[in-house]
């Protein structure tokens, strides 16, 4: 069987929908950068939460936040912002930032 | 199940499963990037890890996951139209010498420093220079029929070798080769 009767068959089964795995990929390739520093974050967040005996439903309620936002933050894949990650700092006692010298 | 082209000349596929959000390509990538799963995986599989890669710290298993996956990412993305597959792909059983119709094959990452990578893509080669990306896995152990997770893959690629013969998506000649090849 040649190739192009072997893809003419796959193709019938093609699915209905576009895949999104190439959008992601490039998404992680364009973002590579900050979404490594949010893994890192997650994986501090983590140590810290075993530590402490804290799920995400309590985090979330100290961080005054929902606790599906805690679970996207803990996958890593959440471009945080200066007061969450504020949050995260007071919350869990971590420091993610050196606060800047101001001359 | 259906079928999701992942090169544009349609010599790799990915199946999607029913009731799945997307391709078995799109979830092992997804998982491979998504800290709070690789921690719970590497927790609940911190024997094998120390035991087959004298690793004990999960953050450092879970980087070394975060940077393979990133360059199996690139290898598939980076796929041209005169890249040849089967050098991506391996037999599964390196002991298996033949062709057979629809093949159980592997990719993975070679000459990584400090350990071997532990990520593996699963495929079912439907001929030559074509595959079907069934799924994927962490695999700690020697072999797939160790643990649960890897067995799984076995068992997806079994299912999804069903479904292209059921289907006839393979010619009954080669499927008449095939069983020769098993007598």
């Amino acid at each position: 069987m040649d190739m192009e009767t072997t893809v003419n068959k796959i193709k019938v089964y093609a699915s209905k929908t576009p895949s999104r795995w190439r959008e992601e990929a490039e998404f992680r390739i364009g973002n590579k950068t900050w979404l490594r520093y949010s893994q890192t974050v997650a994986m501090k967040m983590l140590d810290r939460m075993e530590e402490l005996g804290l799920t995400q439903k309590m985090l979330a309620e100290k961080m005054g936040c929902s606790q599906q936002y805690i679970s996207k933050i803990l996958k890593g894949k959440e471009n945080l912002s200066l007061e969450t990650l504020f949050k995260i700092e007071k919350v869990l006692n971590l420091k993610f930032i050196n606060e800047p010298e101001f001359v | 199940m259906t079928f999701d082209n992942i090169t544009e000349d349609g010599r790799l596929w990915a199946v999607r499963y029913d009731g799945e959000v997307d391709n078995a390509l799109y979830i092992i990538l997804d998982r491979w990037n998504d800290v709070r799963w690789l921690r719970t995986f590497f927790k609940n599989n911190f024997n094998d890890l120390v035991s087959h890669f004298k690793i004990t710290d999960i953050n450092q298993a879970i980087n070394d996951t975060l940077d393979d996956a990133e360059r199996l990412q690139y290898l598939i993305m980076d796929i041209s139209s005169e890249a040849d597959l089967d050098e991506l792909f391996r037999h599964l059983e390196p002991s298996r010498m033949k062709e057979v119709l629809l093949g159980k094959e592997k990719a993975k990452i070679k000459n990584r420093r400090q350990h071997a990578s532990w990520l593996r893509i699963y495929a079912i080669k439907l001929s030559q220079g074509i595959y079907i990306i069934t799924g994927g896995a962490i695999k700690l152990t020697a072999a797939m029929q160790e643990r649960q997770h890897t067995l799984e893959e076995l068992t997806k690629m079994e299912m999804v070798r069903n479904f292209l013969l059921d289907e006839s998506i393979v010619d009954s000649d080669g499927f008449e080769d095939y069983l020769r090849e098993l007598k």
